[in-house]
């Protein structure tokens, strides 16, 4: 699971990250990057399949639940190292790591449900349009990391 | 602990989207979204998100305060009552009642507002007015002599029904966020969006035909774009037999203007004004959304004019898809000017200077001598402060001086007066002038009705209790009013509701108890058993003989072009991040976070000229002052043109007091500039 | 207190992270992160328990043996330049991972660069269809 940006809908307002952030105790997950001063994309975890974070962290802080890339703040050092290997840069670590969560216990992804453009959507649920791209779209073929 | 949700109306933008704010504790702790929101379906922009930001601020006003000496004594409500029945009632005395003027704030609920205008006219002045002086004024004074009502004809989700959406002069992407998915909707259905608009904006991207103009020339396209509709038989005849009149003169004047001679004046290629010609008058239905490109210039009530000559002569009036629609600014803009808190109207459009209007306000608000208008506007307030014509002023959550024109005159003007107070939330720019500081609630401290930007009321229920000492508006007008022996005795806003609905005829039907039970109401809405209008002009015009007025808009220059000394035009608007003046948002520490400092945006090859480079540090000056900002450089921007926010204090010392001659809306979006590396 | 193998540890963050004396100072300034570990009597092996390299071990004071420094030079992005790793946490982490994963689809090595530089590059290639079809709508 993850969600899904469709770029032709974004208008980069940045709802997504100060939604995040209030949700999140003041971290945000999500970044929106400008492209040419004519789109924009908000970059979002892509709970890859094979998600190089899990394999950088030697205490199993990052672990897959379900199809979720999911955190034990506990397990945490805050090493750093699940940062350097993220290859979308979507993970911080600042005394310990931060990343999305889908908004564990929440019904849906805040980003989700506030994007006033309508762009955001999660796994699972019904696309209602053509066009949609995985988060920022895995870099590599199939999506798996 | 239990949590209590409870419904609100966010404090921002004119779409109005609602909220749950939830309260534990006696304190606000969150927001749960609504997802049955008809505006909204839940989504709330960076903004609204925001927006608990400001409920428990450190920086709240929390007290009355008094000037003393250069800085402020915190006073009990009962001195601080005393002192502005002291200062307004000396004003009255040695100089007249109108030598006092009042601003009322469209933030505030309508209930407050209808009070807050009250209060002014039963001192016997007529100088009361609101900030939709700045932003949509030209809107009123233009709409209701073209349709005979002012407004958003048509409701915001019925943008989906739309084949063909021309947006002129409005960023709605960044300032209103949440229209942007009803716009999708539409294309997602197929249809064509024109976009007019001097720079590229997040709102251009979801162009088809982006129409790049030069500032202050909109009336040179849109009548060129009319000309090319006429020209190739686009319009509707049996409409404009049947709704219009004023056809054959309005077609005389335009006859000369064909695209190229557009062309010459906007900047915009000939081809591009005929696509759009095309797409707008062909489309089953075709609707223009603007906002304050078109109004804040010196025509604003002829751009007003001829959006509105589009829509009646292609007959895209009155059906779903269709519409002409002013996208309002703030909260309850629309509401504060229902509520009649306008120079030149009283509650529910009644004109000031019909005796009729004063005969029925005497009548029903029992006062034998209530003042014909128009009274002064907002910005003629300040140079009438200026010119010692007024002695006090009453101002209610606005921030004159940082959002009105030439910013450095309003200060000087506003610390001349004999006696000042201001209402607001916090330490404004504007409160610093006076000599009494009175400590308001923000919306969620209290309740009261909010109209949206498309006329939708809706009932916004108070969260938790005001900081400190602070208290709601109404109950801080209640007590100004009995201090100056008016009988205003009204326990909550669902009593000034219930007067409303018997002296506002749009609003007859919209009472406290149909809010709750339906949760908003769209006015007109003339009876208890009355639906409300979601659509006007289904059945015809509110004018003399049913009929709306085309009307002739010759072409006129903006106040300021370009010279050797200022070579540039200034325009200026806003961002996602921030709201108006800013008194808010550069407060809240993830929107201000985001968005830190005033920045100019300028074209890379004007820059160059110039020795700028991204992010340089520039000054940008005007023949009324300077000001410093960081340059960024964007293609986007039209060559000769430069943007800047009007968010942050900087922005309006450089713009100009020329106004509209009818509406006396300032120039915000065009006055001649120069710009220099700051070194 | 505390001993280090300088050819195990990466110089990450984890030891002066999870130290609950402050005893293990951690200083990027510039172009190197610096770590010192000071001399330590408390009965805890936290760092060396935490270590991801496993290159901490607790010994028993000795007054004549010198604080243990390190001293790593931070590599700069291939894109913006700016500083911002060690070189062993990078290799480590090439190390690990699948060497088909190593390298975007334009075939560059992603893990060479900053983090925000990687944001920056997905969002291009992620909007790179939006803005050529708005480019060309522009005309």
């Amino acid at each position: 699971m993850a969600v899904h940006v469709d770029i032709d809908r974004c208008i980069g307002c940045r709802s997504c990250e100060v939604a995040c952030q209030r949700v999140h105790g003041g971290s945000c997950h999500v970044r929106v990057h400008f492209v040419g001063g004519i789109a924009s994309v908000p970059i979002f975890c892509h709970h890859c399949e094979e998600a190089s974070c899990i394999i950088a962290c030697s205490f199993g802080a990052l672990f897959k639940e379900g199809d979720r890339t999911a955190f034990d703040v506990e397990k945490c050092t805050g090493c750093g190292l699940c940062s350097l290997a993220c290859p979308f840069g979507i993970v911080w670590t600042d005394k310990i790591a931060e990343k999305c969560d889908l908004c564990d216990g929440r019904p849906e992804p805040t980003c989700v449900a506030t994007c006033p453009a309508d762009a955001l959507s999660a796994d699972g649920e019904a696309a209602p349009r053509g066009g949609q791209v995985r988060a920022g779209r895995s870099a590599s073929s199939g999506g798996t990391r | 602990m239990t949590k209590v949700l409870v419904p609100t109306v966010c404090p921002y933008c004119g779409a109005g989207c609602g909220f749950f704010v939830a309260v534990e504790r006696e304190r606000a702790v969150g927001i749960e979204y609504m997802p049955d929101h008809p505006v909204g379906e839940g989504a709330l922009c960076s903004k609204g998100n925001a927006s608990l930001e400001i409920l428990h601020h450190q920086e709240r006003l929390t007290s009355p305060l008094k000037r003393k000496g250069d800085g402020w004594a915190k006073i009990t409500w009962d001195e601080a009552i005393g002192l502005v029945a002291r200062g307004i009632g000396e004003a009255i005395r040695d100089y007249g009642p109108d030598s006092v003027a009042v601003l009322a704030s469209s933030k505030c609920t309508n209930e407050e507002n209808y009070l807050i205008q009250k209060l002014a006219r039963l001192l016997s002045t007529p100088h009361i007015d609101n900030c939709a002086r700045l932003c949509h004024a030209p809107s009123v004074v233009g709409l209701n002599r073209t349709l005979g009502a002012a407004g958003m004809t048509n409701p915001i989700p019925d943008i989906a029904n739309s084949r063909c959406i021309f947006i002129i002069g409005s960023n709605l992407a960044e300032n209103h966020p949440v229209i942007s998915r009803w716009v999708h909707r539409a294309k997602d259905a197929g249809a064509v969006v024109i976009v007019a608009d001097p720079r590229e904006t997040h709102t251009s991207w979801m162009a088809d035909i982006f129409l790049q103009l030069t500032p202050g020339t909109d009336v040179a396209l849109l009548n060129g774009i009319a000309h090319q509709i006429i020209e190739e038989g686009l319009i509707d005849r049996g409409y404009i037999a049947e709704r219009t009149r004023g056809f054959e003169e309005f077609e005389g004047s335009i006859r000369e203007f064909n695209p190229e001679r557009a062309a010459e004046i906007t900047g915009v290629p000939a081809d591009d004004i005929i696509r759009a010609a095309r797409a707008y008058a062909s489309s089953p239905a075709s609707t223009i959304l603007y906002s304050m490109g078109i109004t804040q210039h010196t025509t604003g009530t002829d751009n007003v004019q001829a959006v509105s000559n589009l829509a009646l002569i292609t007959g895209h009036l009155g059906r779903p898809g269709t519409g002409v629609m002013p996208l309002r600014g703030q909260n309850n803009v629309q509401g504060a000017c229902d509520m009649g808190a306008l120079a030149e109207f009283y509650p529910g459009y009644r004109r000031a200077d019909d005796p009729g209007t004063i005969e029925h306000f005497s009548a029903a608000w029992s006062a034998p001598a209530l003042p014909t208008g128009p009274g002064l506007t907002a910005a003629e307030m300040i140079g009438a402060a200026a010119s010692g014509d007024i002695r006090a002023m009453y101002i209610v959550g606005e921030d004159p001086a940082n959002s009105d024109p030439s910013s450095l005159s309003v200060k000087r003007a506003l610390e001349g007066l004999d006696f000042l107070v201001v209402q607001d939330i916090f330490m404004t720019a504007t409160a610093q002038a006076a000599d009494v500081v009175l400590p308001a609630a923000v919306w969620a401290e209290k309740e009261g009705s909010f109209t949206n930007t498309e006329r939708r009321v809706q009932w916004s229920f108070k969260a938790v209790e005001p900081p400190g000492s602070a208290l709601p508006d109404l109950e801080i007008i209640c007590m100004v009013a009995r201090s100056l022996g008016l009988d205003f005795d009204y326990p909550d806003a669902a009593s000034v509701l219930a007067e409303i609905n018997m002296t506002v005829p749009q609003y007859a039907g919209i009472t406290r108890e149909r809010l709750g039970k339906e949760g908003s109401l769209v006015w007109p809405c003339p009876s208890p058993d009355h639906p409300g209008t979601p659509i006007l002009h289904s059945s015809g015009f509110r004018l003399a003989d049913g009929r709306a007025s085309i009307v002739p808009v010759p072409y006129r220059p903006a106040a300021e072009g370009r010279s050797p000394e200022y070579p540039f035009l200034l325009t200026t608007g806003r961002v996602a991040l921030h709201h108006n003046a800013g008194s808010m948002t550069r407060r809240s520490p993830s929107l201000i976070g985001r968005v830190p400092d005033l920045f100019a945006e300028i074209n890379p090859a004007d820059a160059e000229k110039l020795g700028i480079g991204d992010g340089d540090l520039v000054t940008v000056s005007t023949e009324r002052g300077e000001a410093q900002a960081a340059a960024r450089l964007t293609e986007g921007m039209k060559r000769g043109v430069v943007f800047m926010p009007f968010h942050f204090p900087g922005t309006n010392i450089l713009t100009s007091e020329a106004a509209d001659p009818e509406a006396r809306i300032p120039e915000f979006k065009v006055c001649a500039c120069r710009v220099a590396r700051r070194d | 207190m505390i001993e280090v193998d300088p050819g195990l540890c990466i110089g990450c963050r984890s030891c002066s992270n999870v130290c609950p004396s402050q005893n293990i100072l951690r200083t990027d300034s510039g172009e190197a992160r610096r770590i010192l570990w000071k001399r330590c009597r408390e009965e805890c092996d936290l760092c060396v328990e935490f270590c991801p390299a496993k290159a901490l071990t607790l010994v028993p004071i000795d007054e004549s043996v010198p604080e243990p420094e390190l001293s790593f030079d931070l590599v700069a992005c291939r894109i913006c330049g700016s500083r911002y790793a060690t070189e062993p946490m990078l290799s480590r982490i090439e190390a690990a991972l699948p060497s088909d994963s190593r390298r975007d689809p334009e075939g560059a090595e992603w893990i060479r660069a900053c983090p925000p530089c990687r944001r920056r590059a997905e969002a291009e290639r992620a909007a790179e269809e939006t803005v050529a079809a708005r480019r060309r709508r522009r005309g």
